[in-house]
């Protein structure tokens, strides 16, 4: 005699399924899961510095030297002499270009040293150093 | 007439099972939230490097200008900066650099690095000097 009605009792599903996919439709998109930089190389805090703001520009060259003065471009470990060649090529191919050094703090400046003579003998002159300008992590 | 009658049952009226999809899809997202990292804000600090000039004419050249020597703390102790050859902290230095600042935003500053100094340190002195806007930074290493 007493008739259920059964649908009364279901939850609608359908608009937090529709938010839970736009959500992991952001996730895919903004996630970079291959980082682009050695993650032990720990960047001295320079809260005063200018910051590097969205794509800086696209001939930027980024070296890395980490602690013990290893040189990795994209996270390719390099022998001086490969560094040296890599930037002349690339030097006879575009001219001036930006290069920015991502040193760890505990990196010793005669390892940077070697970095900056590279540059300055292919004939960069102006080099930019990496720090932490604020900590989002 | 008994296959007519089992024929009638009413069909179950077919519905998508959402279930394991959502269970999937809270996986994912659960995921994507404990992944995503938040990047640091980074700045760059441009510094040039003077062109290897004989030992005898970087010391003329260099005449009138700020020295500020960068060395390893930990073998001369202080704090790894001196300013024209004399020990300083790093906010002495800073009231050097902004009272210098006030005459002139174009003055030359030079940074000298001894070989065994740490990279943290000039990056310090850097950070001072673009505290008080000073440009025209060079780093020479010894």
């Amino acid at each position: 005699m007493a008739r259920i009605r059964r649908d009364l009792a279901e939850i609608d599903m359908t608009p937090m399924i529709d938010v839970v996919f736009q959500l992991i439709i952001f996730f895919i998109v903004t996630i970079q899961m291959e980082k682009e930089y050695n993650p032990d190389i720990e960047l001295e805090r320079s809260p005063h510095g200018p910051p590097i703001e969205g794509k800086q520009n696209v001939l930027t060259m980024e070296v890395e030297i980490n602690r013990f003065g290893w040189i990795s471009i994209h996270g390719a470990q390099l022998t001086h002499k490969m560094f040296r060649d890599i930037m002349r090529n690339r030097y006879n191919r575009y001219g001036q270009f930006p290069v920015l050094i991502r040193a760890d703090k505990k990196t010793k400046h005669k390892d940077v040293k070697a970095v900056m003579d590279i540059c300055t003998s292919v004939g960069i002159w102006r080099i930019n150093f990496a720090a932490v300008k604020e900590e989002r992590s | 007439m008994k296959l007519r009658s089992t024929n009638k049952r009413p069909v179950e009226n077919p519905k998508l099972e959402m279930t394991p999809m959502i269970d999937v899809v809270f996986q994912l997202l659960i995921f994507f939230v404990v992944t995503l990292k938040q990047e640091d804000i980074l700045a760059h600090l441009d510094v040039s490097r003077p062109a290897p000039v004989p030992k005898a004419r970087q010391e003329e050249q260099v005449q009138d200008l700020l020295q500020i020597t960068v060395y390893n703390e930990r073998a001369l102790g202080g704090q790894g900066v001196s300013v024209q050859g004399r020990q300083v902290s790093f906010r002495t230095l800073e009231s050097h650099l902004s009272r210098l600042a006030s005459y002139s935003r174009n003055l030359s500053i030079i940074i000298k690095c001894t070989g065994d100094s740490y990279h943290a340190n000039l990056v310090k002195v850097l950070d001072l000097c673009a505290k008080v806007k000073l440009k025209n930074i060079s780093v020479f290493s010894m």
